[in-house]
C-alpha cells in the first residue's frame, strides 16, 4: 500500500472505533433533528440559503446527518465517506426515518462520481479535516458545476497552534506548535491523520484548484454552547474568546 | 472618533522620523531590491507583486518616506506615494533631490485621498495605511482609486502578533493569547501614542469582498536564512518568526 492507502485505511480503522463509541448511537438524534448546525458548537446555518432541488455530495460524511438534513430541506445529497461502519450506520437510519439518498464508499481523494454534476459540495470535519487537501480540493472542483459552491468546516489554524501533543488534551491559551510546519499532523493516542493548514495555504490551494474565496466565517462559540461531551478537544469557554473552527465559502470559477 | 487616530498618528510619525526614519531613509531608497517587512524579506521570495511594474500607475498609502514607492518607481512604475505626516514627506523630497528619483507627493491620510476614481493599476501599502488607517475607510478609498482589474497589495502585522503581543509597546510578543481575537479592531498599546488597525483574516476577506475585491492570496511570510532580529522595530525576534508568521501581505484584484 502507499502511504496516502495506508494514511486512509488508518483514518477508517480510527473511525470504526469512534462510530462504535460515539458516533453510532449520536447519529439518531442529529437524523431526526431538521435544523442545520455546523461545527461542535452547534452554531446554526446561515450561510448555505435554499437547498431546495440542488444536487449536493458531502465529502467525508460519517454518518451522514448533514446530508440528511439537506435531504429534509429538499436537496438531492449523495454522501460520501470511507468508513463501512459509518456507513452502515446511515442506512439503519435511513431505513428509520424514511429519508434515502444515495450512499458511496470512497475516501474523498478518489470520489467515483461524475465530473459536474453537484451544485454544492459539503465538509463539515469531514474531507475537511482528514483528507489530503491537495488531492480532496481537486475532487471537489472537479464534482461542481462552474458556479457551484463549496462549503466547509475544519478546526481552525489557532486551535491547532493552541494544540497539546497528547490526543486526550484539551487546548490552551498559547502556541504550542509552530505554524510553520507539515500540514499531515499525527496524533499520540489517535490512529489517523489530520490536515492542518494556515488561512494562506487554505487560500492558495483553493485559488490552484479554481475556486474563489467567497468568505472564511471564524465561528464563536454561541453563549449557551457547552464542551462537546465525546470530542472534548475545544472547551467551549475558549470558544468565546477564539476562533475554534472555520468555516470557508467559495465558488468555483472555471 | 476618527479624526483622533489620524491626529495621534500624525504625532507618532513625526517623533518616529525624527528618531529613526528621517535617518535611515537614504539606506533604504538606495537598496536595489524590494523587501518586505521588518525581516527584509525580498520580493522575488514571495512574488505578491505583478510581475513587470513597467508603466504601472501606482498609489502607495501611508508611504512615509516613500523608500517602497522609490524602489517601485526605479523599475518603470508610475508611483504617487500618499502620506499624513509632513515631516516623512519632507524627508521624502530630500531623498528625491538627492537621488533624482521623483514621484508626486500627495499629504492625506489613507482614509480620504484627493486623488481620482480608476486612475491607478496598483495600491500598495506596506506598514501603512494598512495597519494606521482605519480599514473601513481606506479600503473603500483603495477600490475607488483602482482601475477595474487593479491589484491591492498590503502588508499588516500577523493576526498572531495582535494576539500574542503585550500591552506595553516596548515588549516582545511571546507565546501567550493575552487578547481575545472576536471584537478585534482598534488598538493603541501602552505608551504609545498611535493608534493601530488590526483585523482577524475572516474580516479582512469580508472587508475586501464587500469593496469589489477578489482574494487572490494571503503570503504568511517566515525571516529568510540568515535573517537578523530588527532593531527599532523591535516587537519580534528572528526565532519567533520562524515559528510563526509575524507579518502578511494580502493580495486582492478589483473586480
Amino acid at each position: 500500500m502507499s502511504s496516502a492507502d495506508e494514511r486512509i485505511a488508518a483514518n477508517v480503522a480510527q473511525w470504526t472505533k469512534t462510530n462504535r463509541e460515539f458516533t453510532d448511537r449520536d447519529a439518531e438524534r442529529k437524523w431526526r433533528d431538521p435544523q442545520i448546525y455546523w461545527g461542535e458548537f452547534g452554531t446554526r446555518d446561515e450561510w448555505l440559503g435554499d437547498v431546495a432541488g440542488l444536487d449536493v455530495v458531502e465529502l467525508g460524511a460519517g454518518t451522514a446527518y448533514f446530508s440528511a438534513k439537506l435531504a429534509r430541506a429538499g436537496a438531492r445529497p449523495v454522501a460520501v465517506d470511507p468508513t463501512p461502519a459509518q456507513l452502515d450506520t446511515a442506512r439503519r437510519l435511513q431505513r428509520e426515518t424514511g429519508l434515502e439518498f444515495p450512499l458511496v464508499e470512497a475516501p474523498a481523494e478518489h470520489v467515483p462520481l461524475p465530473d459536474s454534476s453537484f451544485d454544492l459540495a459539503i465538509s463539515e470535519y469531514g474531507a475537511s479535516l482528514w483528507a489530503d487537501p491537495e488531492r480532496w480540493l481537486a475532487e471537489a472542483a472537479r464534482l461542481l458545476r462552474p458556479g457551484g459552491r463549496l462549503l466547509f468546516l475544519t478546526m481552525s489554524t489557532l486551535a491547532h497552534l493552541c494544540t497539546p501533543d497528547a490526543d486526550d488534551e484539551p487546548i490552551v491559551n498559547r502556541l504550542v506548535r509552530p505554524q510553520f510546519a507539515p500540514w499531515e499532523t499525527h496524533w499520540e493516542g489517535y490512529g489517523g491523520a489530520e490536515f492542518h493548514l494556515s488561512h494562506g495555504d487554505w487560500i492558495r490551494l483553493l485559488r490552484r484548484n479554481g475556486f474563489a474565496i467567497d468568505a472564511l466565517h471564524e465561528l464563536q462559540a454561541p453563549s449557551e454552547a457547552t464542551t462537546h461531551p465525546y470530542y472534548l478537544v475545544i472547551p467551549a469557554d475558549w470558544a468565546r474568546k477564539w476562533p475554534g473552527e472555520d468555516l470557508w465559502e467559495c465558488t468555483r470559477t472555471r | 472618533m476618527h479624526e483622533d487616530s489620524i491626529a495621534a498618528n500624525i504625532a507618532d510619525w513625526t517623533q518616529a522620523n525624527a528618531e529613526h526614519t528621517d535617518a535611515s531613509a537614504e539606506k533604504a531608497w538606495a537598496h536595489p531590491g524590494i523587501l518586505w517587512g521588518v525581516f527584509a524579506i525580498p520580493e522575488e521570495q514571495v512574488g505578491a507583486l505583478p510581475e513587470s511594474l513597467e508603466g504601472l500607475d501606482v498609489v502607495e498609502l501611508g508611504c512615509g518616506t516613500a523608500y517602497f514607492g522609490s524602489w517601485l518607481q526605479r523599475r518603470g512604475a508610475h508611483v504617487t506615494g500618499v502620506d499624513p505626516t509632513p515631516a516623512q514627506l519632507e524627508t521624502a523630497r530630500r531623498l528625491m533631490t538627492k537621488t533624482g528619483i521623483e514621484f508626486p507627493l500627495v499629504e492625506a491620510p489613507g482614509e480620504a485621498v484627493p486623488l481620482p476614481d480608476a486612475s491607478y493599476d496598483l495600491a500598495v501599502s506596506e506598514y501603512g495605511a494598512s495597519l494606521w488607517a482605519d480599514p473601513f475607510r481606506w479600503v473603500p478609498e483603495a477600490a475607488r482609486l483602482l482601475r477595474p482589474g487593479g491589484r491591492l497589495v498590503f502588508l499588516v502585522n500577523s493576526t498572531l502578533v495582535y494576539l500574542t503581543a503585550p500591552e506595553a509597546e516596548e515588549e516582545m510578543v511571546g507565546t501567550e493569547l493575552l487578547r481575545e481575537q472576536f471584537g478585534m479592531y482598534r488598538v493603541q498599546w501602552g505608551g504609545a501614542v498611535g493608534v493601530e488597525f488590526h483585523l482577524a483574516h475572516g474580516d479582512w476577506i469580508s472587508l475586501l469582498r464587500e469593496n469589489g475585491f477578489e482574494i487572490e492570496a494571503l503570503h504568511e511570510l517566515r525571516p529568510q536564512p540568515g535573517a537578523v532580529d530588527p532593531t527599532y522595530y523591535d516587537f519580534v525576534t528572528v526565532e519567533w518568526a520562524e515559528q510563526w508568521p509575524a507579518e502578511e501581505i494580502w493580495v486582492a484584484r478589483k473586480s
